[in-house]
C-alpha cells in the first residue's frame, strides 16, 4: 500500500533534496501560482520542462510515478475529453474565439481544430501541475513540509496538523493491514479465496474499526505531546529546518523572480490588455476573435435568457 | 458538548486533542481518497473519505471538520500525485463544513445524543452542503483557475454530490449511531459478577 | 527535613467513565532527589497515579478529584499541563503512541522544539541522548519500522532532552531485553545520582529494577497504597506475594530453602548479598537436590522453518537462512535482543508476511499456498502490541468475535468467552469498552481472544509484558494445561527469563536475524548469548 504513495520520509542525497523546507515550499507555491495563472502553452511547456528536469535530477524510483501518471492522466484525461466532446464540442470556440470545422457529424456532433487545441492546452497545464507536485513530493520530507509552511507564515499548529497527518498515514496503512490480519487470523476470509462480493462486504466491515482505531489513538498522542510541552509557547523551532546553503539562496531568488513574473503576467495579459480569448492559439487572429462570457456557455443559462 | 457556547460549537476548541484529531482525520481522508473509492467521473469518485469529516464534526464541530477535509484533500492530491486542484479541495472542505454542523443542532454525539430527528437534519445538511459546495463553490473556482468547461464541471459536480450524499447518508448515519452508543457506553462502568 | 516535591493528601480520583473511584485516600510525600519504585498488580492504578502527577489528570482525562495533590508546592488541579510539563517528564506506558516525530532524531527533539531551542544547540543534545540508549545509528530512522523495544528506547531518550526535576517512567522495561533493561536501569540510576532529579519508576520486573538501589517502594493494590517502605523490609515481608507481585528469584529460592531472611543485610542486591553460614548451607543442599529432568519429546515436527530469509521492503535482512523444527507438544521460548527478528519470525509463521526465500511448513505442509485464515485455524498469534489486534469496542465481543465467525452457538460462545475472561482476570469487566482499561489488561484481552480458539500452535509475543505475577501465573497455568492435556504446541516470545526457565522445554535464540542456539533453556542461559 505504502509503496504506491509518493511520500519520502528520509531526505535524499541530491541538491534539491538538501534544500531547506522553506525553499521547497516557497518554490512550490510560486510554481503552482505560475501554472494556474496561465493558459499560454508557450509558457506552460517551459514550466513543465523545468519541473520534469527537477524530477529527473532527483533520480527517483520511476515505477510508482509512471503508474500514477498512467492512472491519473491517460484514464482521467481521455475519459474527460470524450465526455467533453459529447457534452460541449464548442468548448474550443468558447475559449479560443474562432472555429475551424474539421469534421461535422449529425447535429451537435462535430470536431473543430480549436477543440483539439483546447484539449492539448489543458492537458499540458495538468501535466505541468502533476510534474510540479511530483517534484515537490519527491524532494520534501513531511517534516520539512511542515517547517517550511511555518516559515512561510502559517501558524505552527496548522503545520503540526500536516506533519502529524503524514506521521499517521503509514500507521493507518498498518492498522488497515493489522485489522485485516487479526480478522483473518480469527477466521474472516478476505484473501482472493473469497468471492468478490464477500470481500467487498468484508472490506466495509474493516472500514468501521479502521476509523475507530485511527481516532482511538488521539488521546495517547495528544497526551504525549502535552507532556512534552507542545503548544507551550507562541512559536517553536524545527529540528527539520536545517541551515541554508548557497543553493537555497539561488533557488529562492529564482522562485521570487518566477512569482513576480507570474503576477506581472496576470496583471499585464489578463487584466490590462487581455488576449481577447482566454486561451492563446497560433492560428487565431486577434481581430476575428469573438470573446465569450463563460457563464453564458452553461447549458441551463439558455433557459434564463429567454 | 452541550454546555459549550455557540461559538465553541461552531469553531471547536483548539486544544492539542483537537489538533491531533484533525490531523488523523486529514490522514484518513487522504488515504481513503486514494484507496477507499470507486471512480465515477473525471477526478471524481464515490469515495468513503467523506465519512471522515462526519466523525470529526461529530466530535469537535464544523470548523475542525472543514480543516480536516481541506488539509486531507491537499494531502490526498500530493500523495496520490493528482496535482493540486484547489477547486475540489475547497469544495470538499465546504461540504465538510455543513456535514460537520452536528453539535449546532443539538446532536451531541460525545454525550451519546443522536436521535432520528438529528439524523433527518443531518441528511438535509448533507444535501444542502453538497449543493452549495459542488453547485456553486467548485464551479466558480474551476472556471476562474482551471478553465475546465463549465458544463462538464457541473456534470461532475452533480455526480460528486450524489456520490457523497449517498455515502454520507448510507454509511454516515449508522456510524453516527454507533459513535453515540460508544460514547454512552463510557459512563459509570461497574464491575459486575 | 526538606519540603516534599510531590505530596498527596487524602487524594482520590474517579474517571468520568467509571462508577467507582480508581484511586482511594492516597497519602504520599516524595522528597527532592528520591528514587521511588511503584509496584502493584495490573489495574491497581499505578499509571493513574503517575498521570495525577504529570497533569494528564485532570487536564486530559476528565474525572473527579478529591483531596489534594501538589507538585513543587503548586496544587496540580489549579496549575496547567504546560506548567507541569516544565517540571515533570514522563515516559508513557504505551511507547508506540508517544512517538510523535517523523524520525528518531525528531522525536527526541520534540520537547526541545517546543522549548524553542535553536537547531544548532539541539543536535549535540540529541546525539548524546540517542547514544545513551544505544540508538545513535537510528537517528534518521522512521518510527514505522522500529521494533517494540527500539521505540521504547527512543521514548526514554525523549525525556532526557528537557531539564525537568521529576522523571516518571511507566514500565520502561516492559519491551526491553534483559541486557537493555539493565542498561536502562543503570541510565536511570546515573541520572538520579548525577542530576539529583526525583525519579518515579513503575515496573513489574522488580528484580531488574532492584539491580540498582531505590530509596523507597510504594506498593499499590486496588487503588490504595498498601505499603511504603524500604526495599529490604518489603522483600522480607510476605506482602509481595499477597499483592501478586513476583519476588526476585533468589528470594523465592531462599524462602523455599527455608532460609530466614532476617539476618541478611541489603537483600535487594544479589551481588552484595551476604548469606549467613547456615543459610548458605541450606541453599547448597536445596540446589544440589535432584531436579525433575525435562521430558524427552520425540513427536513429529509441527512447525519447521527451512532456510527462511526475510527483509521488510527496502530494509536490511531481518532473518537470514533461519532453520528450525518445533515438535508437536513442545513448549518453546524464542529469545533474543530487541530487533533480533522474533516478532518477524512469528508473523512469517502466521502468513501475515511471506518469506523472501526458504519454506515454512505447518504439519509438514508448505504454508505458502495457505491463506492467513487457513493458517489461523491452526496457529494463534497474540501480537506484541495489543492495540494492533483489538477490533471490537466491548471486551467480551472482542473475545467472542472469532467464535461468531466460526459459527459457534450463542451459549457455547458465552461459555468459552467467560472461561477465557476468568482465566485472564477480566470476567468482571467483560462489558467494559476496551479503551477504558489499563495497558496490561488490554494485553490480556488479546490473550483471551486467542485462548478462546484453543489453537494447535499458540504463539504469545511478550505475554507477560506489563503483567503482574498473579495474572502471569493464571495465564501460564492455562497455557500449560493446554499443553499438557491437549498436547498443544506453545511458543513464547519473551525477554522474561523466569518464564523461559519455568515454562519451556527448549529455547530458540535469535541474534541479528540469525538462529544462534536451540537448546535446553538452562544451557542456553549459562552461555550468555541472549
Ligand atoms: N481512560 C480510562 N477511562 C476509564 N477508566 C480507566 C481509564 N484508564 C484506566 N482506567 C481504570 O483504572 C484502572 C487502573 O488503570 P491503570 O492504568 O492505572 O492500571 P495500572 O496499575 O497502570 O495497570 P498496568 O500495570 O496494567 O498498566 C483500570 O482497571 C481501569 O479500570
Ligand atoms: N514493519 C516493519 N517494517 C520495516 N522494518 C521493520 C518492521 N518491523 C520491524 N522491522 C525491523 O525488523 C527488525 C526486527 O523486528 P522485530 O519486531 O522482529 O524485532 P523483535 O525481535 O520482535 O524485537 P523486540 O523484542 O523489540 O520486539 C528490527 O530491526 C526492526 O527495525
Ligand atoms: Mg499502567
Ligand atoms: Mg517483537
Amino acid at each position: 500500500m505504502n509503496n504506491r504513495l509518493v511520500i519520502n520520509y528520509t531526505p535524499g542525497p541530491t541538491m534539491l533534496h538538501r534544500l531547506t523546507g522553506f525553499t521547497k515550499v516557497f518554490l512550490f507555491i510560486a510554481m503552482t501560482v505560475a501554472i494556474i495563472a496561465t493558459y499560454d502553452i508557450r509558457i506552460l511547456i517551459p514550466l513543465f520542462l523545468i519541473n520534469l528536469a527537477e524530477m529527473i535530477s532527483m533520480k527517483p524510483n520511476y515505477k510508482p510515478i509512471v503508474i500514477m501518471f498512467a492512472i491519473t492522466f491517460v484514464t482521467v484525461t481521455l475519459l474527460g475529453n470524450v465526455m467533453l466532446f459529447l457534452v460541449s464540442p464548442d468548448v474550443g470556440f468558447n475559449n479560443i474565439g474562432v472555429t475551424n470545422m474539421l469534421w461535422q457529424g449529425s447535429g451537435r456532433l462535430y470536431l473543430t481544430k480549436e477543440f483539439l487545441w483546447y484539449c492539448l492546452v489543458i492537458f499540458v497545464k495538468r501535466t505541468a501541475s502533476f510534474a510540479s507536485v511530483m517534484a515537490f513530493a519527491l524532494a520534501t520530507t513531511p517534516s520539512e513540509f511542515a517547517s517550511g509552511l511555518n516559515k512561510v507564515g502559517l501558524p505552527y499548529k496548522v503545520c503540526t496538523i500536516v506533519s502529524l497527518a503524514y506521521r499517521t498515514i503509514p500507521d493507518i496503512a498498518n492498522d488497515f493491514i493489522n485489522i485485516r490480519n487479526s480478522m483473518m487470523m480469527r477466521g474472516v476470509e478476505l484473501s482472493k479465496k473469497a468471492s468478490l462480493w464477500k470481500r467487498l462486504k468484508n472490506t466495509v466491515l474493516i472500514l468501521v474499526p479502521l476509523i475507530f482505531t485511527a481516532f482511538g489513538k488521539v488521546g495517547n498522542i495528544a497526551n504525549a505531546m502535552d507532556l512534552r510541552g507542545y503548544g507551550k509557547h507562541r512559536k517553536r523551532t524545527w529540528y527539520a529546518e536545517h541551515e541554508t546553503s548557497k543553493w537555497d539562496t539561488i533557488i529562492r531568488i529564482l522562485a521570487v523572480i518566477l512569482l513576480a513574473a507570474a503576477v506581472y503576467y496576470i496583471i499585464r495579459y489578463r487584466i490590462i490588455d487581455p488576449w481577447p480569448a482566454r486561451i492563446w492559439c497560433p492560428w487565431a487572429d486577434p481581430n476575428e476573435i469573438v470573446s465569450v462570457n463563460q457563464i453564458d456557455t452553461v447549458f441551463f443559462m439558455k433557459w434564463f435568457k429567454k | 458538548m452541550a454546555n459549550k457556547s455557540f461559538g465553541q460549537k461552531l469553531l471547536g476548541v483548539w486544544n492539542t486533542r483537537t489538533i491531533v484529531t484533525v490531523a488523523i482525520g486529514a490522514a484518513l481522508f487522504g488515504v481513503l481518497m486514494n484507496y477507499g473509492g470507486i471512480p465515477v467521473f473525471t477526478n471524481t469518485s464515490l469515495t468513503t473519505a467523506m465519512i471522515v469529516p462526519v466523525v470529526v464534526g461529530a466530535m469537535y464541530g464544523p470548523l475542525p471538520a472543514f480543516v480536516a477535509a481541506g488539509v486531507g484533500n491537499v494531502i490526498a492530491d500530493l500523495i496520490g500525485g493528482w496535482g493540486l486542484w484547489f477547486d475540489w479541495s475547497v469544495g470538499n472542505a465546504v461540504a465538510a463544513l455543513f456535514v460537520g454542523l452536528l453539535p449546532i443542532y443539538g446532536a451531541y454525539i460525545t454525550d451519546g445524543v443522536f436521535e432520528v430527528k438529528h439524523a433527518v437534519i443531518y441528511a438535509i445538511c448533507c444535501v444542502i452542503g453538497n449543493a452549495v459546495a459542488f453547485g456553486v463553490v467548485t464551479p466558480i473556482l474551476t472556471a476562474v483557475f482551471y478553465g475546465s468547461d463549465l458544463n462538464v464541471t457541473f456534470l461532475q459536480a452533480i455526480a460528486a454530490s450524489l456520490g457523497n450524499i449517498a455515502v454520507e447518508v448510507v454509511i454516515g448515519i449508522p456510524i453516527l449511531f454507533i459513535l453515540a452508543k460508544r460514547y454512552k457506553s463510557r459512563s459509570n462502568l461497574e464491575e459486575d459478577e | 527535613m526538606k519540603e516534599p516535591i510531590i505530596s498527596f493528601k487524602d487524594f482520590g480520583f474517579k474517571y468520568k467513565a467509571q462508577k467507582n473511584p480508581t484511586l482511594y485516600d492516597i497519602n504520599l510525600d516524595i522528597y527532592p532527589g528520591e528514587k521511588i519504585l511503584i509496584l502493584g498488580a495490573s489495574g491497581s492504578g499505578k499509571s493513574t497515579l503517575c498521570n495525577c502527577i504529570n497533569g494528564l489528570i485532570p487536564f486530559s482525562y476528565d474525572g473527579t478529584i478529591t483531596g489534594s495533590c501538589t507538585v513543587n508546592g503548586a496544587e496540580t488541579k489549579k496549575s496547567s499541563i504546560f506548567k507541569l510539563s516544565g517540571s515533570v517528564g514522563t515516559v508513557l506506558q504505551d511507547s508506540d503512541a508517544q512517538f510523535v516525530g517523523l524520525s528518531v532524531g525528531e522525536d527526541i527533539a520534540f520537547a526541545l522544539e517546543n522549548e524553542m531551542m535553536p537547531r544548532k544547540d539541539m543536535i549535540p543534545v540529541i546525539d548524546r541522548n540517542a547514544s545513551m540508549v544505544g540508538m545513535q545509528d537510528f537517528i534518521g530512522h522512521v518510527p514505522f519500522n522500529l521494533s517494540g523495544g527500539q521505540k521504547q528506547k527512543v521514548a526514554i531518550a525523549g525525556v532526557f532532552g528537557n531539564d525537568v526535576e521529576i522523571l516518571i517512567f511507566d514500565e520502561p522495561l516492559a519491551a526491553l531485553d534483559p541486557q537493555m533493561g539493565m542498561t536502562a536501569v543503570d541510565l536511570i540510576d546515573n541520572i538520579s545520582r548525577e542530576s539529583g532529579k526525583t525519579i518515579i519508576i513503575v515496573e513489574h520486573r522488580l528484580e531488574d529494577v532492584l539491580y540498582r538501589p531505590v530509596d523507597r517502594v510504594i506498593l499499590m493494590a486496588e487503588g490504595r497504597i498498601v505499603a511504603d517502605m524500604k526495599p529490604d523490609d518489603l522483600l522480607r515481608s510476605t506482602l509481595l506475594s499477597e499483592c501478586g507481585i513476583r519476588e526476585p528469584l533468589y528470594i523465592t529460592a531462599m524462602k523455599y530453602a527455608g532460609c530466614s531472611l532476617e539476618g541478611n543485610r541489603n537483600l535487594c542486591d544479589l551481588s552484595s548479598l551476604e548469606l549467613s553460614a547456615e543459610n548458605r548451607e541450606k541453599l547448597r543442599t536445596f540446589f544440589t537436590e535432584e531436579r525433575e529432568s525435562i521430558r524427552e519429546n520425540n513427536n513429529d515436527p509441527v512447525v519447521s522453518f527451512k532456510d527462511v530469509s526475510f527483509s521488510y521492503e527496502g530494509g536490511k535482512k531481518v532473518l537470514s537462512d533461519v532453520s528450525f523444527d518445533i515438535k508437536r507438544g513442545e513448549r518453546i521460548a524464542i529469545i533474543g535482543r530487541n530487533g533480533a527478528g522474533k516478532s518477524t519470525a512469528a508473523k512469517l509463521l502466521c502468513g501475515i508476511i511471506r518469506p523472501d526465500s526458504g519454506t515454512i511448513e505447518l504439519d509438514g505442509r508448505d504454508i505458502s499456498s495457505l491463506s492467513v485464515k487457513e493458517i489461523g485455524e491452526k496457529v494463534g498469534y497474540v501480537m506484541q502490541d495489543p492495540n494492533q489486534m483489538i477490533v471490537k469496542d466491548i471486551i467480551k465481543d472482542e473475545v467472542g468475535m472469532a467464535l461468531d465467525i466460526r459459527g459457534r452457538s450463542e451459549e457455547e460462545k458465552t461459555e468459552i468467552v467467560n472461561n477465557a475472561l476468568r482465566t485472564c482476570g477480566l470476567y468482571k469487566m467483560r462489558n467494559w469498552p476496551v479503551d477504558s482499561i489499563s495497558y496490561g489488561q488490554k494485553k490480556r484481552v488479546t490473550v483471551a481472544s486467542m485462548m478462546a480458539l484453543e489453537p494447535d500452535v499458540f504463539i504469545l509475543d511478550e505475554p507477560t509484558a506489563g503483567q503482574d505475577f498473579r495474572s502471569y501465573t493464571d495465564i501460564m497455568n492455562f497455557v500449560n494445561t493446554l499443553n499438557r492435556e491437549y498436547g498443544k504446541t506453545i511458543l513464547f516470545i519473551t525477554h522474561d527469563m523466569h518464564l523461559a526457565i519455568e515454562n519451556t522445554d527448549r529455547a530458540i535464540v535469535f541474534s541479528d536475524g540469525k538462529l544462534i542456539a536451540s537448546d535446553r533453556v538452562f544451557s542456553v542461559l549459562s552461555d550468555k548469548t541472549s
